[in-house]
């Protein structure tokens, strides 16, 4: 079965590297910090008292975050994972394979070798159904900065405010409407000029993000970008990867800032009241990465839709079909 | 209005009073922070190509449009010539940009066309369609385990992989938007 070997081949190669796998909830009375992710809000009703919202995770980072603080040192994961209010398209599914790993005393760039020695490995262990050299290291890389310079004309580091991010974009041609944030302007630049233009003959490491994205990642010291890494294969966004911020005071205001968000999406979740108190208790430093399982299969198979490597697709399901266009289960 | 989420392929929408319909609609999630749409347009007018990303929330000016019944008389060289139903005036759509759907135009048979302003924008075509299989070899003995297939032609031109068990003159259900076999609806 091509689903087993493949998760079979990425268990072997934590496991051989001295990760230690875990299991975390998928069911929780709270969730990241991130109230812009569209999550799965259920009931679970106790032996007394009132009914308690539970949500399924998003990710596991959460209860990952909290082995680590609890000095569990290098952990992988692969958890189901869920995002509601999806909108279609080959490269979502609600429920999808997340691969989730931290190394203690690792910084972003580390973890790109890390990738790639696993796309070696899965190389090796999966006989993907393309020619092996589109998906072996080394893996191009480019910063963000140097991306817009490129794709959009944009020098990134001088545009730093809502304002100037806007007539950027509307010099290009962009509409943009009413009054967005630096964060929203950036992302509608991005997906319209940059990120259709990434090179794609290898996988790509695009590198250094602008800090004023607000995530967990640590700051290049002196610089406008954060440590920071999304890795793309076919154009498609495999994976995203920090240095984790580890100082209280940084992930408090991210915490705050993140709170005034809430509202924005359909269903405002709990997030976890205890999050930026993990980090005052020795939270190590460490690098912590997300990769898409079922992408990554896709990729490997050379299929162009997740329906071409999930057993069952959401939208086949709901539609009332069994939705099988995996052949038999090989 | 329109919310940008609700846009879809053949959605119609008004972008700097010049009416345009999406061509392309991809969601996209980056990770972090808000969802997005990326959109192709197409003008209907010029025929030019934008490229457009919009907040799931974002609200854009839809175009009232009108759905006529019509019937499909012929293709030249640049036109498809169609005849409206109830009041038989006959109009042209140029083929250009439109290339792709000559092959599920059949002579005679009725289609739904899109009208805004007194003026055809756009030819809908049923998701699913029958056609006449005109050409097909005979099947090659194959590997019928795994599924093997082989390439025919319909009445139209239009060129799809089938089973090897399918043969001149059945009838077979084709999907008009992934171009795919469906299946043999011969009675």
């Amino acid at each position: 079965m091509r689903h087993a070997r493949f998760t079979e081949a990425i268990r072997a190669f934590f496991q051989g590297r001295g990760y230690a796998e875990v299991d975390t909830p998928a069911l929780s009375p709270h969730l990241i910090p991130e109230p812009a992710i569209e999550v799965f809000q259920t009931e679970y009703f106790p032996e007394r008292g009132p009914a308690r919202p539970m949500w399924l995770i998003p990710s596991p980072e959460l209860w990952m975050k909290r082995l680590l603080a609890e000095g569990a040192g290098d952990i992988y994961q692969i958890s189901k994972s869920f995002r509601n209010c999806d909108f279609g398209g080959p490269y979502h599914n609600p429920e999808f394979r997340l691969l989730e790993w931290y190394t203690v005393g690792a910084g972003y760039l580390d973890s790109v070798g890390v990738t790639e020695d696993l796309f070696s490995h899965l190389l090796a262990r999966t006989a993907p159904s393309r020619p092996g050299e589109e998906l072996s290291p080394p893996f191009l890389r480019m910063s963000m900065e140097e991306a817009f310079h490129l794709y959009a004309d944009i020098d990134l580091a001088r545009c730093q405010d809502p304002l100037s991010m806007k007539a950027e974009a509307q010099g290009k041609g962009i509409l943009i409407q009413g009054s967005p944030t630096w964060e929203e302007a950036f992302h509608i630049v991005f997906l319209t000029l940059v990120e259709p233009r990434l090179p794609r003959q290898k996988p790509l490491v695009l590198f250094d993000y602008p800090a004023l994205v607000p995530t967990t990642a640590r700051r290049r010291p002196g610089t406008p970008w954060s440590e920071r890494w999304e890795l793309y294969v076919d154009g498609v966004e495999i994976a995203n990867c920090y240095t984790e911020e580890t100082e209280p005071g940084v992930l408090r205001s991210f915490v705050r800032h993140e709170e005034e968000r809430r509202g924005r999406c359909r269903t405002a979740h709990a997030s976890d009241p205890d999050f930026a108190d993990l980090f005052p208790s020795g939270f190590p430093e460490c690098s912590g990465a997300a990769l898409g399982v079922d992408r990554l299969e896709m990729v490997f198979a050379g299929e162009k839709s997740l329906e071409g490597v999930i057993l069952f697709p959401f939208s086949a399901i709901l539609g009332g079909q069994s939705g099988r266009r995996v052949k038999g289960i090989t | 209005m329109i919310k940008a989420s609700d846009i879809a392929k053949g959605t119609f929408i008004l972008i700097n009073n010049q009416p345009h319909v999406c061509t392309e609609r991809e969601y996209v999630n980056p990770g972090k922070g808000s969802a997005f749409v990326r959109l192709k347009l197409k003008n209907i007018k010029s025929g030019s190509v934008l490229r457009q990303t919009n907040k799931v929330q974002d609200n854009l000016e839809d175009v009232s449009v009108e759905y006529k019944e019509v019937q499909f008389l012929y293709a030249d060289s640049e036109n498809y010539a169609f005849m409206d139903t109830k009041t038989y005036d006959q109009f042209n759509i140029p083929i250009e940009g439109e290339e792709e759907k000559r092959d599920f135009l059949k002579d005679g048979d009725n289609y739904q066309v899109v009208f805004w302003e007194q003026t055809p924008i756009d030819i809908k075509l049923p998701t699913k369609m029958v056609f006449t299989v005109s050409e097909a070899e005979k099947a090659e003995r194959g590997d019928t385990v795994s599924g093997a297939t082989k390439v025919i032609t319909c009445e139209t031109g239009l060129k799809v992989k089938v089973p090897l068990f399918i043969k001149q003159g059945d009838r077979i259900l084709v999907n008009t938007e992934t171009r795919e076999y469906q299946e043999r609806v011969n009675a």
